[in-house]
């Protein structure tokens, strides 16, 4: 049994899955060079995916992103960073139970004695003591676990209030969830309002770390939708191959979605000005 | 595609899973060669970036520069430092067969003006900046990934990586990677989707960045 919060992010999978049946058209196959850039791409379900873009944008417009300035303007930095580090302590359990099913002893045992430190010392993961110590966090995901077992990311998708993702990382999602011990604890109003509040902390903590990033690629690119596909999928492969720099903070969210490095940004207290 | 077409029989029996995981690797492997590409050392590579970086730092931290003068001195030095040029060709792959004389020349000068009005206006916004090496990593035979760690006041340090290549001579950057992100092929992948839309017309690519163009220049103007 999956708590509702889980199964409305499944939901909302399965209803794109469903309205994606618009499909872009192949290139022919005498034009060899338009067929690998369309392998590359491996957006099959492109005019779909485009739409659900949209839908996100208007979301993120009018709600999320403005939620997340209020968020970064009320708060000062350092509960922030305790609210990430927090987030980050919380998803430790499917990091290292991610860490291990890829077969890394090394980064599972970081991940565990950085959970006991962080737990204690950290006051239930507020600080990050493990990191003063030299011992910086990693993140992990099922969706990375499938990548190196060999899954193929099966296809392009954007989620709307999710951002981009895949097949391969959709379907780590629901396989993070299933291993996180915190899905499994429990009934009752206070247990459901805590996982609430922590999806909700989630998504606004993910979001500040973007504001940067996001009003970039606004700013900046003549095809966001394109731009945050190609960045979506080198930032994975990274992530795949564990190549994330020195000094990383645990990401708060499994998939990022937005393809930036949220593994890295207590993010700046203030935007420059345009 | 001198350098593809023996690689080909090889990428196929490749696993799918290394292809789809790696676009940068596959993007390498689809890059038309470039003639005038030689191997780099590494430590020449090291010290290009560390002179282009102080000079960099230099012109964004000079106290005696307004916010104009500043973009100009850091465009002047990008100019000198980036292979504008082929990174423009890079970035328009396949297309550029397509594209008529004309189209390419003004693709050519449109490239130039955005990558240069695009990076001296995020550089020119890093006051206070500092920047140190990191490790230096040879990564092909062609060019070398120079790390530096970037520093702002009150602000997390962040990671860059540049690629660096010996073009005509001179070791010039190609690429700039964050955290895995490389610029050069989210663009080109960006500029892809736009031809595309555009029905496969290169003319659409290069509307949309006049629009482009005119709408930095405005932002400057209030900026």
């Amino acid at each position: 049994m999956f708590r509702s919060r889980c199964a409305l992010l499944r939901a909302m999978a399965l209803a794109l899955a469903v309205t994606a049946a618009a499909c872009a058209t192949p290139p022919p196959a005498d034009d060899p060079e338009a067929l690998a850039e369309w392998r590359e791409t491996n957006d099959p379900f492109e005019p779909a995916n485009r739409a659900m873009f949209e839908i996100h944008e208007v979301a993120d417009r009018f709600v999320l992103q403005p939620v997340a300035e209020a968020y970064r303007d009320l708060l000062p930095q350092p509960v922030r960073n305790g609210i990430r580090n927090a987030l980050g302590n919380l998803r430790a359990p499917v990091i290292l139970a991610n860490d291990l099913l890829q077969g890394n002893v090394s980064r599972a045992r970081i991940t565990l004695g950085r959970f006991m430190v962080n737990s204690t010392l950290g006051l239930g993961g507020i600080l990050d003591v493990s990191r003063e110590w030299g011992v910086p966090g990693h993140s992990e995901d099922f969706g990375q676990t499938l990548a190196v077992w060999g899954f193929g990311e099966g296809f392009y998708m954007f989620v709307p209030l999710l951002g981009p993702s895949s097949l391969r990382d959709l379907l780590g999602q629901a396989g993070d969830a299933a291993i996180n011990p915190l899905t499994w604890l429990g009934q009752g109003a206070a247990v459901d309002a805590a996982g609430w509040v922590r999806l909700g902390l989630t998504v606004v903590d993910t979001r500040e770390a973007l504001l940067e990033p996001i009003d970039q690629v606004r700013a900046t690119s003549l095809d966001p939708y394109a731009t945050l596909r190609s960045a979506y999928r080198q930032r994975r492969a990274f992530e795949i191959e564990n190549r994330e720099s020195f000094g990383g903070r645990v990401a708060p969210a499994g998939t990022t979605g937005f393809g930036q490095g949220v593994t890295q940004p207590e993010a700046p207290p203030r935007r420059p000005g345009p | 595609m001198t350098r593809s077409a023996p690689v080909a029989p090889h990428m196929t029996a490749m696993h799918r899973r290394l292809l789809l995981s790696s676009p940068l690797l596959a993007a390498g492997l689809l890059a038309p060669p470039r003639a005038a590409e030689a191997a780099i050392d590494p430590a020449r590579a090291t010290a290009f970036i560390e002179a282009a970086g102080n000079e960099l730092v230099a012109a964004i931290n000079d106290p005696n520069l307004d916010l104009p003068a500043r973009r100009e001195r850091v465009a002047a030095i990008l100019r000198r430092t980036v292979d504008i040029e082929g990174t423009g060709r890079f970035i328009l792959g396949r297309y550029a067969r397509q594209a008529t004389p004309a189209e390419l020349a003004e693709y050519n000068r449109l490239f130039d003006d955005i990558i240069v009005r695009n990076l001296s206006a995020r550089f020119g916004e890093y006051r206070g900046v500092r920047f140190s090496l990191g490790r230096s990593q040879q990564r092909t035979e062609e060019d070398v990934l120079v790390n530096t760690i970037i520093e702002r006041p009150n602000q997390p340090a962040f990671s860059l990586d540049w690629r660096v290549s010996e073009i005509n001579g001179q070791p010039k950057v190609v690429d700039v990677i964050a955290e895995g992100t490389s610029l050069r092929l989210t663009t080109r992948s960006e500029y892809a989707a736009v031809i595309q839309r555009g029905g496969g017309r290169v003319a659409a690519l290069l509307e949309a960045m006049r629009n482009q163009v005119a709408q930095l220049a405005a932002r400057e103007g209030r900026g």
